[in-house]
């Protein structure tokens, strides 16, 4: 569970959606991208973004887009921070894996 | 924003063709309602959020499981934020991280134990089955029940109101007697022209007067068939010969033996004396009319002095 010093109880769940942010860790994805990649379901995904949102470990913003323009809705955009970055590099490093520079 | 300020999609890009329509407007209200379930600083994000990935999904059915989702997300969510969030809470809270605050068990722990209470008691349930609880259980019953039943209290019997309008009225039967007469008259029947036996009848016709036959007039003479062996032996006896006479004294069938004299002799000159005898017979006649009968005739063979 997520608290403001950025402790988070790292389900399987969460792991496979950090995961899915350190194919890019720059990179910003939406819950549907999050979805493709880890096909978590709706139920548990956004819980764990607003989790790990609340802990610090991501960054949310909307898509700069104009709705109108675009023909659809603007997305929710979820972005590994730096302190998440950090920690998630801590956390696979501790399972023996790497991450991408 | 608000959740009403949700930018809709146009209908051309929302909405699949054919059949998928209702499941993309049964999927947009599940959407909405679920978001108003969450907090209500999160519930137009959220709602916004969810309608944009709504379409990324494809099929009826994937889109109506993303919406059943998002209800389970946002009780997740409400549950977990609900503490912290109140109504002025903002998206900065957020941000800052306050919204973790909680210091209760987490809602996922709290699921594992009733998941893991649930499973518990499956095996339980299924280890006393098959440990033979059940069966105990039906052994220990009683092969007999007793069963008090409370007594019912005594009512008390009165007698039915009379009605006041109904005079008593008395009723006199007249007494009869009934007498059955029956005539009981002796009836004498005579059998072989020796026995007579009397018996009361009162269903029988009218008794019929009946005397049997015999010898009548002009009948041979026993002494005219003694045997002469038989005088000169001296041989004596009786024979006993069933004779069977029409209604005018003759034979209608040759005389038999009913009861020998033991003497071979003797019984023959009886049947013979029989014979001659037809045509002299008194008919046996029943309230005096001669009638067809047979009856027996003893023949007694006597030396005189």
């Amino acid at each position: 569970m997520g608290d403001r010093g950025g402790n988070v109880r790292l389900s399987f769940q969460t792991l496979k959606v950090l995961e899915a942010f350190l194919e890019k860790p720059t990179g910003e994805l939406s819950g549907a991208d999050v979805h493709k990649r880890t096909e978590i379901a709706s139920g548990t995904l956004y819980p764990i973004l607003l989790r790990l949102e609340c802990a610090g470990w991501f960054v949310s913003r909307w898509e700069d887009i104009d709705p109108a323009s675009a023909g659809r809705p603007r997305r929710r955009l979820y972005r590994l921070t730096r302190d998440g970055l950090a920690r998630t590099s801590e956390v696979f490093a501790s399972f023996g894996r790497g991450v991408p520079a | 924003m608000t959740l009403h300020d949700v930018p809709s999609e146009p209908s051309s890009a929302r909405l699949p063709p054919g059949e998928l329509r209702w499941a993309e407007g049964w999927a947009r209200r599940l959407i909405e309602h679920a978001a108003c379930k969450a907090p209500p600083a999160l519930s137009a994000r959220l709602a916004e959020e969810w309608l944009a990935d709504l379409p990324a999904r494809r099929g009826a059915i994937a889109r109506l499981r993303f919406a059943l989702g998002c209800c389970w997300a946002s009780k997740v969510i409400a549950h977990e934020l609900g503490a912290v969030l109140g109504a002025t809470a903002t998206s900065t809270a957020i941000r800052t991280g306050a919204l973790y605050t909680s210091t209760g068990p987490s809602f996922d722990s709290r699921r594992s134990a009733v998941s893991f209470l649930i499973v518990s008691l499956h095996v339980l349930v299924i280890y006393g089955l098959a440990a033979g609880m059940a069966r105990t259980v039906l052994e220990s019953t009683p092969d007999r029940l007793q069963v008090s039943l409370p007594k019912a209290p005594a009512r008390e019997r009165t007698a039915p109101p009379v009605n006041p309008q109904l005079a008593p009225v008395d009723v006199q039967v007249a007494e009869q007697h009934w007498a059955l007469e029956v005539p009981l008259e002796p009836v004498a029947v005579a059998e072989e022209g020796a026995r007579t036996r009397e018996f009361a009848a009162a269903s029988l016709p009218p008794p019929v007067k009946r005397v049997l036959g015999g010898p009548g007039a002009g009948f041979p003479n026993t002494a005219d068939y003694y045997p002469d062996a038989s005088r000169r032996l001296g041989e004596k006896g009786s024979t006993l010969v069933q004779v069977c006479v029409d209604g005018s004294g003759r034979l209608t069938s040759n005389p038999t033996l009913a009861q020998s004299s033991g003497s071979a002799r003797l019984d023959t000159s009886a049947l013979r004396l029989a014979r001659a005898g037809s045509g002299h017979y008194r008919a046996t006649t029943e309230d005096g009319k001669p009638v067809s009968a047979c009856y027996p005739l003893r023949v007694r063979f006597e030396l005189k002095e």
